[in-house]
Order: C-alpha cells, then structure tokens, then sequence
C-alpha cells in the first residue's frame, strides 16, 4: 500500500507535467484536441493524488510502523478516529491532503465546466496545473510521507501516538475546513487570471465563480470558528482567540474575500471596481498561500507552527512568483479593466460597499503589519520587536466598530443616490432604538467605551434588518396578498444573495455580541482543600473532592466542584489533569464548561499539592461566549440560504432539460 | 463631476492616512522587543521601555512553585546565559525541565515578572525520532 502510495504521488507529478505541457502546446497552436488532454491530464494527476492520499489513510489505520510518518502521528492505542486525524497531524499528511482538496476541486471544475465557459477553462486549467506542480514536488522532495523508517531507528513499535491535545473531535472537523476553504479560493483566482489573460473582463467570470467562491469563504469561517472551539474547550485559558500568527494567516485571506464578496456586488450592478476585484482576488488567493507559508517555514515563532524546514524558501519563492505574475497581468490589462461609471453620491449603496471595501482592507492591512512586525522591525531596526494581543484588541476594536456601523449603515442606503426623505424614513427607528440600547447599557452601570458603543450599534443592525425585511414582506402582502410566510419565502428566493447576506450579517451581530462579552470576563487562580469554597461573580464554587481514574491511554486527576448561586445548586464541574500513559505521561488538562444562556462556567485543575491536599483551579465566569457559536451556526445557514439556487433557477434548468 | 471625483479622492486618502496613523500609534505604544538574555542584560539601560519577550529553555532542575503553586520561579537559559523568571498563573501542560518557553513580561532588579508563559508546541507537533550513530557503526 506504501508502494501504491508513493507511485501514484509520482504519477500524478508526471501527469501534471504533461498537463501544463499539453496546456502550452494548446496556447501555441489552438488545436482543441491539446487542451482537451490537458484537462484529462489534470484531472488523472487529481484523481492519483486521490489514490495517494487514501493509501495513506489505510497506511494509518492498519498502523504500519515502517512508516515514519504512521510512527510519528499514530500509535495502537490512537482511537480508530484520531488515527484518521492523523492525515493532517503533521507536515507530510497535511501537504498530501492539501493536495487532495486541490484534486478535488480540480475535478469538480473540470467536471462542472465541461460545457461551460470554454474560453476561459484552459487558462484555469493551467492556473491550477501549476498550483498542483508546485505542491506535488514539495511533498515529493522534501515531505513525502511515505518515506520509511531510517534503519535501526530507535523508536516504540507501537507508535508515538496523536498529540492529545489534538485527540479532540473538533480536531476532525476544524482542518479539513480550513484547507477547504484555503484551498478553493484557487478556483476564483484560476477563473480572474483567465478573464485577464482571455481579454473576457466583463462580469462573466465573477457570475461563474459566485459560488466558488461563497463555499471556499464558508469553509474558512468555518475553519477558523471551529479552531476557536477547539482552543476555548481544549487549551484552558479561557478564551478562542489569541492573535497568533497562525490564526492570523487563516483570518487574513478570509478579510479580503470578504472584502472580495461585497465588491464583486458592484462589478454585477455597475460594472465598476473591476481592476479592484480582481486585485482583491489575488491577494486572497496570495495570502491563502503566504499562510501557508508561515505555518510551513517556522520564521514566525507561533504556537500552532510545525517545525521549521528548507520548506520556508520553496514557498517563499513561490509566493514571489504569484505576486510578480499578478502584478505584470494586471499592468498589461491595466487600461481595459478602467470602469466607465462613476460613484454618484457619498450617501449610496456603492459607496457604502466602498466605505466596507476600505475597511476591511485597513483591518488586513492592521493584522498583516502586527503579524510581520517581528521581521520587519528586525529587517530595519535590527530588533526583533513582538505586538501580542493587546496591539490587536486595540487596532482591530475600532475598526469593527465602523465595520458595526457600515453593517447597519449599508442595506438602508438607496442604489446611487439616497434622498433625505429616505434617509429619515430608514434610519429614525434604528436610530432611536441605538440610542435607548445605549441608555439602558449606561444604566445598568456599564461605562466602558467600546461594550456601550458596541451595544448601541448592535441594536442599530438588528432594527435596520427587521425594518427592510419587514418593508419587504409588507410590500408583497400588499401586491400580491400572499400570507406571511409565503411571502418571506418568495422574497428571500427572489433574492437569495440578499437575505443570505443579511442572515450572515446576523451571525456576525451575535459574535460581536460575544466578542463585548469578552470585557465582562473574570477570572481567578486559586487553591483549594476539599470542602473550601471560593466566590465569583455570584456564584459559590466548592471543592467536593479530588480522585484519579484510570482510562485505556491516560490516567486522570479528577477534580469535583460542586457550583451553586443565591443557594440553589447549578452544576457540578469535573476537570481533569490527565497523564497520557502512550505518550511519556505527557500532561493535557481537561477543560469543564457548563454553558448557561448568558455565560459559561469554566474550570481548569492545574493539579494537587501532596503536602497540604490543596487542588490548584483556574475559575472563569466567560459572558456571551455561546453568542459566538450561535453567530457561527447563523453565519453558516445565512451563507447557505446565498448558495442555494433559487427556485426561478432550478425552473430555468428543468427548462433546459 | 471632476470635483465629486476629487472630493472621492481626499475621502480614500484621508482614510488611508488615519489608518496609517492609528496602526502606527499602535504600534509603538504596544510594542514588545523581543531579546536575547545577553540583549537584555547589555542594554538594559538602552531601552525605553521595560516590557519584553524572551525565548529560552528551562533550566534542568530550576522549577521552583509557590507553596499555593498559583506562581513559580526558574531560570531560563540560552546558551551560557541565566535569567530568573518569576511567573504567577498556572502553569501550561507541557511546562517542565528542559522544554522551550516563550515569556514576557517586566524586568525588574534581575528578575523577569512574567505574566505570559507559553511552551513552544514546535515540539508538540513533531516528535524527534533519535537515530543511533550512524558513524560510530561504519568503523574505519
């Protein structure tokens, strides 16, 4: 299977040589047949890669030790789905399954466009041709995970095992997002070069990519929520995001594919902001790989990162590439990509989704600086100077306070030219209601800036949504007296990026929601003796007891503490401290949540003193947390209510059947 | 209509420039160098700010908790240089002898107060595999 493995990687890098081969010789001589190989081609290289990459999966599960990579990433004891996590454990599997996402993605393309956009298929064939190259030989060169164990090396028979702390189910969700999301934004990028380079710079190649680009911006939210899941339930500090560099990365191409999703509005309405569209696109797709690259290199030291490899220079040069490619075909079509419409009115629709261009650009542009300040203050003043957390929290709160507002702001803006009737007809009710969100805020005693703005924005939103939609049910009850809840129905399926949007920008209204929470947060360290209580936030928290248990691979320290609040119980927290017994009894501490509506009880053993019985605990009471998932659950139907065909185009297709 | 291009222009301009100033302002107020231990100790008296960030392996043996264990004292080495850390929280999992640890916090009388210890996962991801000297065995 090991054998199977490697060969049909090598085969793949043969077929997608040819491919880019059989791609040129077509660009040279226009005969159909070359281009038609070339698409075959790709597609065999996707479909080996595949071959490849379920050979490892089996590698993993039957635990053939004579791998180096099933050594390091899997053991006997590994549960039968965390040896399928493994596939993404380390540097080696992570690259083929990067691959693999690609191939697949590649043969949906093929697949889909078989008939369609002809003109432009081989030019995106190409684009991703190369893109696969690249990581076929990397993987092969540097990181082939199929590569044996050294001879005599020492090591357990039984594998090193999963690390535990990515023994987490989360942990068998959360990558395969984010590479998913990572990965396809290849298929816009491959679709915007192949406008430029084909002179096809009309609004063609954004329709076909609509939703090419609406999964891979799905999956990355998703990605990078669940990776804020998984560090909230699993690393016990209490919070989900860090401003690592690692995260970072993900978070970066996904701000200028947002930015990207709202632009490409205007492109469809107006035919404006194409030059600007198709830069945002490439810097997306750049950055998916310059994350990559910083995950990949080591030069950022990180949390998340893999060890640091000759990998950095590979992808560095890469990188360079995309972007001085981008640049030169950018300057070549400079001139046809100039709009002839022109902005109207400050107070527009246009400029509202410019105002939301510009500022989640200053947003990338902010974490992109904080992230590659290390290097670049190293590069010029010959000190490694950091910024943590704190220069993030600072630069970003304001800036998604604007973002807040422009959420609100946008949707009651008329197309062109609001009048000020309009105006006071869409923005007196939010308005008013904002500034009684304020006063109850101010209140009920809050007096820091950001939680009360944030709260007046926030009602802002929501009353502007409920107004438009609202208006919008109204007006079809009236023409065409529908009830209710036909009448949604029929309006949102009329508009489906509309509504799909607005529901998004819910999601994110409650995520904020979470993200205020996060100022309310408290948090004590403490010890204590069995039957010691300590108080927080009203609630008593006591030590019952503390007791091991022993589990197939680990051994636990259990710590029981019984929660109560104006005396009546609420739960009992049990946080572990366990030793996994397969992997050096390293230590991994067992987060206990009990999510109530409005916060989350969190607890966190840091282990018993022998001398005076006392167990050392980490306490938190965490505000609004569950609003971010609940935001991220929205976030996902309202993205799905956008990607769904509408009923007038599956009608359309029946038709054509 | 050239004028309402202009009045665009300046707006993107003004924004491009606010922006530049509030990272810029946020930058220098927030920033962190990141030394060596010999940095810190040289030119200790050179910079402005008394914040750092330092990575470094825990010295075998050095680990010292607070009775209540809420805080610990060590040393952090890198090479032939010696820093005693003190850190009050609890401590990472994989916190222990001999393991890479990133910390800041401030420097005071030859003691750094930490208030942020993080282990560096480089080794979490990826275990050594130890080979045995392949020299030794090849003979002359």
């Amino acid at each position: 299977m090991a054998l199977l493995g490697s060969t049909s990687l090598q085969l793949a890098l043969a077929f997608c040589g040819l491919t880019l081969f059989l791609n040129l010789a077509y660009f040279f001589n226009r005969d159909l047949r070359f281009f038609l190989g070339a698409q075959r081609g790709l597609m065999a290289s996707a479909a080996l890669i595949l071959v490849s990459t379920l050979a490892l999966l089996h590698q993993l599960m039957v635990s053939n030790f004579d791998l180096e990579y099933v050594v390091r990433y899997s053991s006997t004891a590994t549960p039968t789905m965390y040896k399928f996590a493994g596939l993404w454990a380390g540097m080696e599997g992570s690259l083929l399954f990067w691959l693999a996402i690609l191939g697949v993605y590649a043969l949906l393309v093929s697949y889909l466009n078989r008939t369609r956009n002809r003109p432009l298929m081989p030019v995106v064939n190409l684009v991703m041709g190369i893109v696969m190259l690249f990581f076929l030989v990397v993987t092969i060169l540097f990181e082939n995970p199929f590569t044996p164990l050294p001879q005599g090396a020492m090591v357990k028979t039984s594998g090193m095992g999963l690390n535990p702390l990515l023994q987490h189910p989360v942990m068998l969700i959360h990558p395969p997002m984010l590479y998913l999301g990572y990965v396809g934004f290849v298929v816009p990028f491959a679709f915007a070069v192949a406008a430029l380079v084909t002179r096809r710079l009309d609004a063609t190649w954004i329709r076909s990519t609509r939703r090419w680009t609406l999964i891979p911006w799905l999956f990355l939210a998703v990605g990078i929520i669940l990776g804020g899941r998984w560090a909230y339930v699993e690393l016990g500090w209490g919070g989900y995001w860090a401003w690592d560099p690692v995260e970072n990365a993900s978070f970066l191409p996904w701000l200028t594919g947002t930015a990207y999703l709202h632009s490409v509005i205007i492109q469809e309405k107006k035919n404006m902001l194409r030059l600007w569209n198709v830069i945002l696109i490439m810097a997306t797709f750049t950055l998916t790989i310059f994350g990559t690259y910083l995950t990949r290199s080591g030069i950022l030291s990180s949390v998340h990162a893999f060890a640091g490899t000759e990998l950095g220079a590979w992808f560095f040069g890469f990188v360079i590439i995309i972007i001085a490619s981008c640049v030169t075909l950018v300057l070549l079509r400079k001139d046809e990509l100039v709009s002839k419409n022109r902005l109207e009115s400050f107070t527009s629709r246009e400029s509202g989704f410019l105002f939301n261009n510009m500022i989640f650009l200053a947003l990338a542009l902010a974490v992109l600086w904080g992230t590659m300040f290390p290097i670049l203050s190293e590069a010029v003043r010959g000190t490694k100077i950091t910024v943590g957390s704190p220069y993030f929290d600072r630069i970003t709160t304001p800036i998604g306070m604007l973002l807040l507002l422009l959420i609100g702001v946008g949707p009651l803006l008329a197309w062109r030219r609001t009048s000020i009737g309009t105006m006071r007809r869409n923005f007196t009710l939010p308005a008013v209601v904002a500034i009684i969100a304020l006063a109850v805020g101010m209140l009920a005693g809050i007096r820091r800036v950001y939680p009360l703005l944030s709260m007046g924005l926030i009602a802002f939103v929501l009353v502007g949504i409920a107004v438009e939609v609202v208006r919008g049910v109204q007006a079809r009850r009236r023409s065409g007296g529908e009830s209710v809840l036909v009448a949604l129905r029929n309006m949102v399926d009329k508009n489906r990026s509309r509504y799909g949007g607005y529901t998004v920008h819910l999601g994110i209204l409650f995520m904020f929601v979470g993200f205020a929470g996060k100022a309310f947060t408290v948090e004590q360290d403490m010890t204590l003796k069995p039957g010691e209580s300590a108080y927080l936030k009203g609630y008593i928290f006591t030590l019952d007891r503390h007791y091991q248990v022993e589990r197939s691979n680990h051994v636990a320290l259990v710590a029981d503490i019984s929660v109560s609040r104006h005396d009546k119980p609420v739960t009992v927290l049990k946080p572990e401290k366990r030793a996994y017994t397969d992997q050096n009894d390293q230590p991994n501490s067992e987060v206990a949540i009990y999510s109530r509506p409005l916060e989350d009880l969190y607890a966190v053993v840091g282990g018993v003193n022998a001398e005076s019985n006392g167990v050392v605990l980490k306490i938190m009471v965490n505000p609004l947390v569950q609003m971010v998932w609940l935001g991220g659950i929205i976030l996902v139907l309202g993205t799905l209510v956008a990607i769904w065909p509408s009923r007038t185009d599956r009608r359309l297709k029946e038709k054509l059947q | 209509m050239k004028s309402h291009r202009m009045k665009f222009a300046v707006l993107i301009v003004a924004v491009a420039l606010i922006t530049f100033g509030w990272i810029t302002i946020g930058t220098s107020e927030e920033e962190v160098p990141y030394v060596s231990i010999a940095e810190l100790l040289e030119k200790q008296d050179t910079w402005k700010q008394n914040r750092f960030r330092l990575g470094g392996l825990v010295e075998m043996g050095s680990i010292t908790y607070s009775p209540d264990r809420l805080s610990v004292d060590f040393v952090m080495l890198q090479g032939d240089h010696r820093l005693p850390v003190h850190y009050s929280g609890l401590t990472p999992d994989m916190f222990k002898d001999e393991v890479e640890v990133i910390i800041e916090g401030e420097y005071q009388n030859g003691v750094l107060y930490a208030d942020n210890l993080m282990t560096k996962c480089a080794s979490r991801y990826e275990v050594e595999i130890t080979q045995p000297d392949s020299d030794a065995s090849q003979g002359i």
